[in-house]
């Protein structure tokens, strides 16, 4: 698989303090990568170092042999789906999602956009105010807004933290679904482990501000790279195991 | 939050340039004005003051009749709201009695005086209704009145919104510990109000302290700073150094009150979760509230009623037969009217370019990351301690001899620096309650920064922005302590006017104006009410 996007030692500080501390590493086309740590670790600062929000100290960021450390974040083509979804609530369902076609010639078609909406089944929502629309159609209006864009790299903050079951399995699927479909390459930030390991190709796990470990998620579960790894993360699914166990006994285990 | 953009730059440039043009050298000017006298600098002003008895009487007496106005204001204040939000009373009573309270907000405190004098005056209609004189209104007594009527709207308003911050579970938490009625109350109710409570009464103090309306008409012969001020500046022999002295000292009690105010903030305190709860049944405290609130507003609406009556009849109160030449010879004078339309033409001036101001000041404070932006905080705080006198007199002081004296605009501009720090405070809390992703996700949908104010912020604010309007409408409307010093016989606005036809003895125009300004302030104030609920966005 080509590598599309490259990070070589980024850096970035802080008030005195080390958030992020010499990240390398690189993405294929239409991977899916999540950035998964907990809270405070530096992922979400690491996110909108690639999108271009935040400025980074130290480090280069090349997306197909071009440098994009300092281009400016409208230029890079890139774009967010953010944690809160930040949907303009003066606008409907429909209008959010056509919202940034007038502004860019490079944005989906007409044709385009209604295959997004059906694709993300919101034709029967699209009349809908943002206040009458339920957590996980939020979610959808604002992937279709975003995807309206043709980003060129989709990034996903925190997208199923505030969803509840069946529906966080639902996007889920979406998410890849649409990474399959339109060779997306879509990073996601998360600190749910289950879920880092069910939805991607490949996981950045950070810790402190440093990479402990990069790879697929078989590699990560059998071969954890060291104790913070085996910790954070198999520890945890351990117990959820363990839990499911004495619930309902070992044949769901 | 977006990156910082170079129009951003731009309009905070343009903001503090403004400030420092119509806030901070006017002030400035007036400060080195005080020092000046015909030896050159020295303090000789300041020493000279202190020897003038009439002005030692004066600061006791508006420190005095201040300090109880404010006293009496946050106790009705507190018991006002406290029947809104701590009773069982009678829904509908409520919401009558939280429209009722402003009602006063709507008139220029230079009414309230000549509603005073009608009302309770020797020939006044109350004290008709009493049969007799029920005390001396010139003087402390009437100024007490008029400053209870002029601040409790304020002191009322201030309480309400911090009752609604108040969790009522641990009323019944209190309760059930144990706790005897007045421990309860002190637990639940005084101490999370306890800074609320000092703040209405330094609120109370300040505007009592600064205000020029109401010991206008009436002072009598009880001298107060506001009075001795415009005496100094305006009176038989001005003395502009000798007014800039006295202006700079009403500063003194204003600047400590802000300081006060902000140290009082430190005691109140947050409830995490606010929850919905339903007040124990009480008959006896229901009653008490219920009367002591209604008396109270009746009480204080009662001095108005003298204004709709008065100038339907033909000598109020000597005769009592109805006519319509007093309002229809107001209405036939094409100076009145003229200044009627001035009046609107301020008001409006002052509502778009106060509104532009304090919006995109707001912006730049809570929704960028510019560097520099919290200047915005101090010029809001320095704005809110100018009392308008002081404003007005350092604004005659600097553009006395320039192409701006005489003008709309500078009675435009006074208005827009003086009531600036309300309408921004509103537009802060509006704009940081809003997500604030917004911009960032407007330009990676390839917005420009104004589009995205244009197309998401401004339509999602509406609600706060038209209120802003509002407040800067209402208030120029009644305002006369700072355009006083400014308005020439072209630029003459209502406000002011009265007090020309005071001197006349013009009391039935006066009212007849003075209803004028009323109701357009109703129209104002209803018709944005109404935009408001269209526009809030659920």
């Amino acid at each position: 698989m080509s590598h599309i996007l490259k990070l070589q030692n980024i850096s970035k500080h802080f008030d005195g303090k080390t958030i992020l501390d010499n990240i390398s590493f690189e993405i294929g086309t239409g991977e899916i990568v999540s950035l998964l740590g907990p809270s405070g670790s530096g992922k979400t600062t690491l996110l909108n170092i690639i999108l271009g929000l935040t400025q980074m100290d130290q480090g280069k960021i090349i997306f197909h042999q071009s440098d994009l450390t300092h281009v400016p974040m409208r230029k890079r083509g890139f774009n967010i789906v953010f944690q809160d979804y930040a949907l303009f609530p003066n606008l409907n369902a429909y209008d959010n999602i056509v919202y940034g076609q007038r502004n860019n010639k490079e944005s989906a078609s007409p044709q385009q956009i209604q295959e997004y909406i059906e694709f993300l089944e919101l034709k029967p929502h699209l009349q809908k105010k943002i206040g009458e629309l339920s957590g996980g159609q939020k979610q959808r209006v604002a992937l279709a807004r975003t995807l309206v864009t043709n980003p060129k790299i989709l990034l996903l903050d925190e997208p199923l933290s505030a969803l509840d079951g069946v529906i966080k399995e639902s996007i889920k699927q979406r998410i890849q679904s649409i990474a399959r479909e339109f060779k997306l390459t879509t990073i996601i930030v998360t600190h749910d482990p289950e879920e880092a390991l069910t939805i991607s190709d490949k996981i950045l796990i950070i810790n402190q501000g440093k990479i402990s470990q990069f790879g697929a998620p078989q590699e990560i579960v059998h071969q954890p790279s060291n104790d913070f790894v085996d910790q954070f993360i198999i520890k945890q699914l351990h117990i959820k195991r363990q839990n499911i166990y004495n619930l309902f006994g070992e044949q769901y285990a | 939050m977006p990156n910082v953009k170079p129009e951003m730059r731009v309009i905070f440039v343009v903001i503090l340039s403004l400030f420092a043009a119509f806030l901070f050298l006017p002030l400035l000017i007036l400060f080195a004005r005080s020092f000046e006298d015909e030896q050159g600098i020295s303090i000789a002003n300041y020493m000279s003051i202190w020897s003038d008895r009439n002005m030692i009487e004066a600061s006791f007496n508006s420190l005095k009749v201040s300090a109880a106005a404010a006293f009496i204001s946050t106790i009705l204040g507190f018991m006002l709201a406290y029947a809104i939000h701590c009773t069982n009373m009678y829904r509908p009573l409520k919401s009558v009695l939280k429209t009722a309270i402003v009602v006063p907000m709507l008139l220029p405190t230079i009414t309230y005086g000549f509603a005073i004098i009608y009302s309770l005056g020797n020939q006044g209609l109350l004290t008709k209704l009493a049969g007799r004189s029920l005390f001396d209104i010139y003087g402390f007594n009437g100024l007490l009145i008029g400053y209870v009527i002029y601040t409790l709207p304020s002191a009322f308003l201030l309480l309400h919104n911090a009752f609604q911050s108040v969790d009522k579970k641990f009323i019944i938490v209190s309760k059930l510990m144990g706790d005897g009625t007045l421990r309860s109350f002190a637990n639940t109710i005084l101490r999370p109000l306890i800074g609320t409570l000092g703040g209405a009464f330094v609120l109370s103090f300040i505007l009592s302290f600064t205000d020029f309306g109401i010991p206008a008409s009436l002072g009598g012969a009880y001298p107060v700073v506001a009075t001795q001020l415009y005496q100094v500046m305006l009176g038989s022999i001005p003395d502009f150094n000798q007014g800039a002295v006295i202006a700079v000292l009403m500063l003194v009690p204003a600047m400590f009150g802000i300081w006060l105010l902000k140290r009082l903030e430190r005691l109140n305190f947050h409830y995490d979760k606010l929850a919905d709860t339903e007040l124990p049944r009480h008959r006896i405290r229901d009653a008490a509230f219920g009367f002591i609130s209604i008396a109270t507003v009746l009480g204080m609406l009662s001095v108005f009623a003298v204004m709709f009556i008065a100038p339907w009849l033909t000598a109020f109160p000597y005769d009592l037969t109805f006519t319509l030449k007093h309002v229809i010879s107001t209405f036939q004078s094409s100076d009145l009217t003229r200044v009627y339309v001035n009046s609107l033409f301020v008001a409006l001036l002052t509502a778009l370019f106060g509104t532009l101001i304090a919006y995109s000041a707001a912006i730049l404070n809570v929704r960028t990351s510019l560097m520099g932006r919290s200047a915005l905080d101090i010029v809001s705080m320095i704005s809110n301690t100018v009392p308008g006198m002081v404003l007005g007199i350092s604004y005659l002081l600097l553009f006395n001899g320039s192409s701006l004296k005489g003008t709309f605009a500078i009675l435009v501009i006074c208005n827009m620096m003086h009531f600036f720090t309300t309408p921004y405070l509103m537009a802060k809390n509006a704009l940081s309650r809003m997500n604030p992703s917004w911009e960032t996700t407007g330009e990676l949908l390839g917005d420009s920064w104004f589009n995205t104010v244009w197309r998401v912020i401004l339509p999602n604010s509406a609600s706060t922005v038209i209120e802003m309007a509002s407040y800067f409408f209402i208030n120029a409307m009644v305002t006369v302590s700072g355009i006083i010093f400014l308005v020439s016989a072209q630029t003459s606005v209502v406000a002011s006017k009265i007090k020309e036809l005071q001197h006349f003895g013009k009391f039935n125009e006066i009212f007849v104006i003075s209803l004028l300004i009323f109701f357009t302030n109703l129209i104002i104030k209803l018709l944005c009410d109404y935009l408001q609920k269209r526009r809030t966005v659920n």
